[in-house]
């Protein structure tokens, strides 16, 4: 039952929140010049004023705003959102193709920042005025100050030209034709430079979070008894100083998922990943409402779910806020 | 350098137009041409090379793979993989038995006779009909947007299940190219005659033919794959085992695939860059055979409804200001050819012989002053907008880009508008709401398919790729009307020489140049698809060398 | 001075001012002795003088196309040319002004709406907190740049419309740096006191409040601009730029296709973005050690 008190609510949160995106992407198609109609009507390459008419009462544009929100959401609880004209399908059928090569790409892109930069903010913190930290700061600064789609090309030159040594385009090969662990491998092959351009701009706040995360708990009391112990440098470091540093990270980044997934249209764009922000580029460039709504609103699902999972994982840590709810 | 093979074969007119005239004249030989038909079945076409698994880059998304009701490459080049046609057409226009065994035109032209292969069956196993035949016709009729194209098809007949009758309402000289893989696809009734709209039928995304490949997956915007029929009508073909068309939307990936040999084939690369950096690779090389019926023109169309475009003199000024040299060989990098009027070099009623409108800033200056539009103190006579189609950068943004400092040279203030999106740009042009717009438009092998529609005063209509210009000359309307049914190739050719004359002095369309089309290719492909249709045609005899 | 207010107590505002003053001169020492922020402030100088007389000194209209397309640098224009011939050192100095003015634009934008959302929130509580957060948190949950692209191809490309659209998925973060400092400060002596004395609330707010706020949102001022500079050149890469303006973004989405070929004219703006995205991190790790000296390690 506490279980219960503790869940019940975030679903209700979770809801209220979809429901909110779902009105505001109909807002946004009210406010903004033209209509699903137009777009379909551009598609087709123009049509008379009849047909107009015609498209926009099959699309129920005739009718008042009111009942249009209620239908528009009733849809939506229904699963149904919509049809993509572009594309030719319900726009849920196409989104759902794209949500796992989008999952893997944004995981493995805040796993390599978390790993990679705490690993090295804290190698620098052990020595905070040392050379090496001097570096690892300049790198993060030059990582985070670099457009992600700039830091793509180079490595889509570096990697896949100059020295070709990954490929460089989608998520397995054309012909590729093997069995489940061969296409694990496949696609591990194919992430390596998507999710290592994605993870560079976060790699910064990783490894100066760590870094200023590991100083204030290097200084602390009990790190000092550790340490009087006479316990391993290294033991102190990776053992009882790292795990209390981990929260921090754990916190951005469950708030830094959304952030992942803006910078994932960009990188999904360069290296033709075939995730929901190549499916966002795509339906923008042909102005396919339907789907360009339907990505917002289950980008905005992922978030929900990614802050509601790090929520539950920083409860496992951090025993101290497990009794709160 | 494999560029030499495509790039340097420019002076291509004559041969090509001097085979389609004569080969478009035999009207009621094409029966007797049966017998050769594709000569696969008996030789060895593919040179030993039988299997393998070919990947087309593409950078175009289809909507849907059926043909019929959609124009387009995109969806024409997997669609005319999977649907057969009654013919298809050689690299010299002549058309070659397909579907059909013959295809008979009555002396009137107004009775064209429909024979099919005995034994032909959709991908299903159910038999290719005459029905299907009649079906197809009448489908694409009520749907393609090409709406001259079948338009004289009054009724159709199936006296037999081989035999279709089309009768015509009056002389139709373009019916021959109508039944191009990419134009006329014959559908299963049984799958498609199920009541359902076709434009949004179920099974174009998942459909059926009777062509050398089946549909084993289309993922949308990602992939296409195409599997080899085994029952396909024309025996020991298709070479290839697997198609794998790849949709890469940006444009250097798709470039590094090719270089790494991850992909085979691109056909209608257009970017020059690209197309001479692939060239110059040692395993590809790059030719712009394959793209004579296409007839792909980049252009500057004007609003001739609106002040001050309505003044002829205007827009021949703005014509005079523009140096075509410059973007064909600078911006374009030679690639591309200067196109001159509304006919592309490769059909067979291409004329040279108009207005060149060689770049003359004094004349168009002075054009100008005397229409009555004198420079303000600024320099500036009157301000233009000018749109293009977003996402083909170098053909359209850029040179709408390039013509923002060159018209300011005349006193012309030119805005250059974004369109986010297609539709957006699709709707302002259809709408009548632009100045200027650059715009591509295909010839799609008969004047009277692909080019008819942008000059016919009672062709202005709300609808893009149509006479949006709102330009009329009843000259040119009573041109057209006749060479559309004009049976005799000759004189048909100089009506068209006569409306080319009229309507590059008239300027509604100032013709900019020809799409530098290329297909890269991996030397290792056998057959290249090099006919008039290119890979808008089934790639039955093309093969991967082992 | 308010009437109610007995003689010889120094009112509120002083006070507040006092508060301010002397940590903001103390800052200044502490930044002016942190060479990183100081090198981050003289290149951003350096850039903005560049975008605001290089223009005019250099002459030459970024949009006239002045030798062949794609020449390299030092063949007739000094960085080269791009795809039509313009000069690139011309569009790097012209598209600065655009760039930078979207950026700051954007970062305004972004500023006021999370001041004014995480002010009222901060300072009011209760309900409004509670609405306001909800708004927040709602905000957050849509990825910034797709809410972007959405915005602009929705409402057409144009400087402003970007601006705006940069500006309203950026502002969560402001909104809740400020409510949190709002929350801090508002327990803080000098705000009771005048709350006491019964001032009008807007006066509390914007009088007393913010002045002792203002640090980190300089900080967190200085950081929207790079991340606005971002976003611009991020859009524009996606073609969602506006092509009658030059900006850096449009030279780069622009340019990008031939990116293989010509590597100067997506370069050399990609430099100008990183640097000034560069410099102005490095100002706001500056300012933020400056004057939030307990958060330094951050």
């Amino acid at each position: 039952m506490r279980a219960l008190g503790v869940i019940l609510p975030k679903l209700v949160y979770a809801v209220g929140m979809l429901l909110a995106v779902v009105v505001l992407n109909f807002l946004l198609l009210q406010i903004a010049p033209g209509d699903i109609a137009d777009t379909i009507i551009g598609e087709m390459g123009g049509a008379t004023a009849e047909i107009e008419a015609e498209i926009r009462a099959s699309y129920g544009l005739d009718r008042p705003l009111a009942e249009q929100l209620l239908v528009y959401i009733g849809n939506i609880a229904s699963g149904d959102l919509g049809y993509s004209y572009y594309f030719n399908r319900p726009v849920l059928e196409v989104i759902l193709g794209r949500v796992p090569a989008t999952l893997i790409l944004v995981i493995a892109a805040l796993l390599f920042a978390i790993v990679a930069g705490t690993f090295l903010g804290v190698v620098a913190a052990r020595r905070p005025n040392g050379l090496f930290s001097h570096v690892v700061t300049v790198l993060a600064l030059v990582g985070y100050s670099a457009p992600v789609f700039w830091t793509g090309l180079m490595l889509l030159i570096l990697f896949a030209s100059i020295v070709p040594v990954f490929p460089v385009s989608g998520m397995v090969s054309p012909v590729f034709d093997g069995g489940l662990a061969a296409r694990v491998v496949e696609i591990a092959y194919h992430l390596v430079l998507p999710a290592l351009t994605l993870g560079i701009i976060y790699l910064a706040q990783y490894s100066r979070l760590s870094r200023a995360s590991m100083l204030d708990v290097l200084g602390a009391d009990y790190i000092r008894t550790a340490r009087a112990k006479g316990l391993a440098e290294g033991v102190v470091v990776y053992k009882h100083a790292l795990r209390n540093a981990i929260l921090p990270v754990v916190t951005i980044a469950g708030l830094q998922f959304g952030q992942l997934f803006a910078g994932a249209v960009l990188v999904e764009t360069v290296f033709n990943w075939p995730g929901m922000g190549l499916l966002a580029y795509d339906s923008i460039l042909r102005r396919d409402t339907p789907t360009i709504m339907g990505v917002l609103l289950f980008s905005a699902l992922l978030v929900i779910l990614a802050n509601m999972a790090t929520d539950f994982a920083y409860r496992l840590i951090d025993p101290r806020i497990r009794g709160r709810a | 350098m494999a560029m030499r093979q495509g790039a340097l074969r420019k002076g291509r007119t004559t041969g090509a137009a001097r085979g389609a005239a004569g080969a478009m004249a035999g009207l009621a030989a094409i029966g007797l041409l049966a017998a050769a038909g594709p000569a696969a079945a008996q030789d060895d076409v593919c040179a030993g090379n039988k299997g393998g698994t070919m990947v087309v880059t593409s950078t175009q998304v289809p909507r849907h793979l059926n043909p019929a009701v959609q124009s387009g490459v995109a969806t024409a080049v997997p669609g005319t993989q999977i649907f057969a046609s009654p013919l298809r057409f050689d690299k010299d226009w002549k058309p070659v038995p397909y579907l059909a065994e013959t295809v008979d035109v009555s002396a009137d032209g107004k009775t064209v006779t429909i024979v099919l292969r005995d034994g032909v069956t959709f991908h299903d196993g159910k038999p290719v009909t005459s029905e299907d035949v009649k079906f197809s016709i009448e489908t694409i009729k009520a749907n393609h947007p090409f709406q001259t194209m079948l338009a004289p098809v009054e009724s159709i007949d199936t006296p037999d299940a081989r035999t279709t009758v089309l009768h015509l309402s009056q002389p139709h000289p373009a019916i021959r190219l109508a039944m191009s893989p990419a134009l006329m696809p014959i559908m299963p009734k049984h799958v498609f005659g199920d009541g359902q709209d076709a434009k949004t039928h179920p099974a174009n995304n998942d459909p059926i033919g009777s062509g050398p490949f089946k549909l084993v997956e289309f993922v949308p915007a990602e992939r296409i794959v195409l599997e080899r029929n085994p029952d396909y009508f024309l025996k020991g073909l298709p070479c290839l085992d697997r198609i794998v068309i790849n949709i890469v939307r940006d444009s250097a990936n798709a470039v590094l695939s090719l270089e790494r040999g991850e992909s085979h084939m691109q056909p209608f690369t257009v970017n020059s860059r690209d197309i001479k950096r692939l060239a110059e690779d040692e395993d590809l090389a790059a030719t712009r055979d394959g793209y004579a019926a296409v007839g792909p023109i980049n252009w500057l169309a004007f609003n001739t409804r609106k002040s001050p475009l309505d003044n002829r003199d205007v827009r021949k000024a703005i014509a005079f200001a523009v140096d075509r040299g410059f973007i064909t060989d600078k911006l374009q990098q030679g690639i591309a050819a200067r196109a001159t009027g509304p006919i592309t070099p490769d059909s067979p009623f291409y004329t040279a012989d108009v207005e060149l409108y060689e770049k003359d800033l004094d004349k168009a200056n002075a054009m100008l002053d005397a229409a009555g539009f004198p420079k303000n103190a600024d320099g500036i006579r009157f301000p233009l907008t000018i749109d293009y189609i977003p996402g083909v950068d170098e053909q359209q943004k850029n040179i709408a880009e390039f013509l923002k400092p060159t018209l300011k040279q005349i006193g012309v203030d030119l805005n250059v508008r974004a369109a986010p999106d297609f539709p957006t740009w699709a709707k302002r042009v259809a709408g009548g709401d632009f100045d200027l717009t650059m715009d591509i438009v295909f010839n799609w092998g008969d004047p009277v398919i692909g080019v008819h529609r942008t000059y016919l005063t009672d062709n202005i209509r709300p609808q893009i790729w149509t006479n949006t210009q709102g330009y009329s000359n009843p000259k040119v309307d009573e041109l057209l009307t006749q060479a559309g049914v004009e049976l005799d190739e000759a004189r048909r050719a100089d009506l068209y020489r006569e409306f080319q004359k009229i309507v590059v002095d008239d300027v509604p369309i100032f013709f900019i140049n020809l799409l530098p089309y290329h297909t890269v290719y991996d030397k290792k492909i056998g057959n290249l698809p090099v006919t008039i249709w290119g890979t808008m045609s089934p790639m039955d005899e093309v093969y991967l060398a082992k | 001075m308010t009437p109610d207010r007995p003689a010889g107590t120094p009112g509120p505002e002083a006070v507040a001012a006092l508060m301010v003053e002397r940590p903001l001169r103390e800052a200044w020492r502490m930044f002016a002795a942190n060479r990183a922020a100081l090198l981050g402030l003289a290149v951003l100088a350096a850039i903005v003088l560049a975008a605001l007389i290089g223009p005019p000194l250099y002459g030459v209209d970024p949009f006239d196309i002045v030798w062949a397309p794609f020449s390299p640098p030092g063949e007739g224009a000094p960085l080269g040319t791009d795809y039509i011939g313009r000069d690139i050192l011309a569009g790097v100095l012209q598209g600065g002004r655009a760039t930078l003015a979207v950026g700051a634009a954007a970062a305004v934008i972004t500023l006021v709406i999370g001041l004014i959302v995480g002010a009222l929130a901060g300072y009011y509580g209760g309900w409004v907190e509670e609405a306001l957060m909800r708004l927040t948190e709602f905000f957050q949950v849509l990825p910034p740049l797709l809410l972007a692209m959405v915005l602009v191809t929705l409402f057409s490309p144009t400087l402003t419309t970007i601006a705006v659209a940069i500006g309203i998925v950026s502002w969560t973060s402001v909104a809740r740096l400020t409510r949190a400092e709002f929350l801090r400060i508002k327990q803080l002596e000098y705000v009771q006191a005048a709350r006491s004395i019964s001032a009008r609330d807007r006066r509390i707010i914007w009088v007393i409040v913010l002045p002792n706020a203002m640090p980190p949102l300089i900080v967190a001022a200085a950081l929207a601009i790079g991340v606005s500079i971002l976003f611009e050149a991020g859009l524009s890469f996606l073609g969602l730029g506006d092509p009658d303006v030059m900006s850096w973004g449009l030279m780069i989405g622009s340019n990008r296709k031939d990116f293989l070929e010509a590597w100067w004219p997506v370069t050399f703006p990609g430099i100008a973005i990183f640097l000034t995205v560069l410099s102005v991190s490095l100002i706001g790790d500056g300012l933020n050690d400056a004057m939030n000296p307990k958060l330094r390690q951050r």
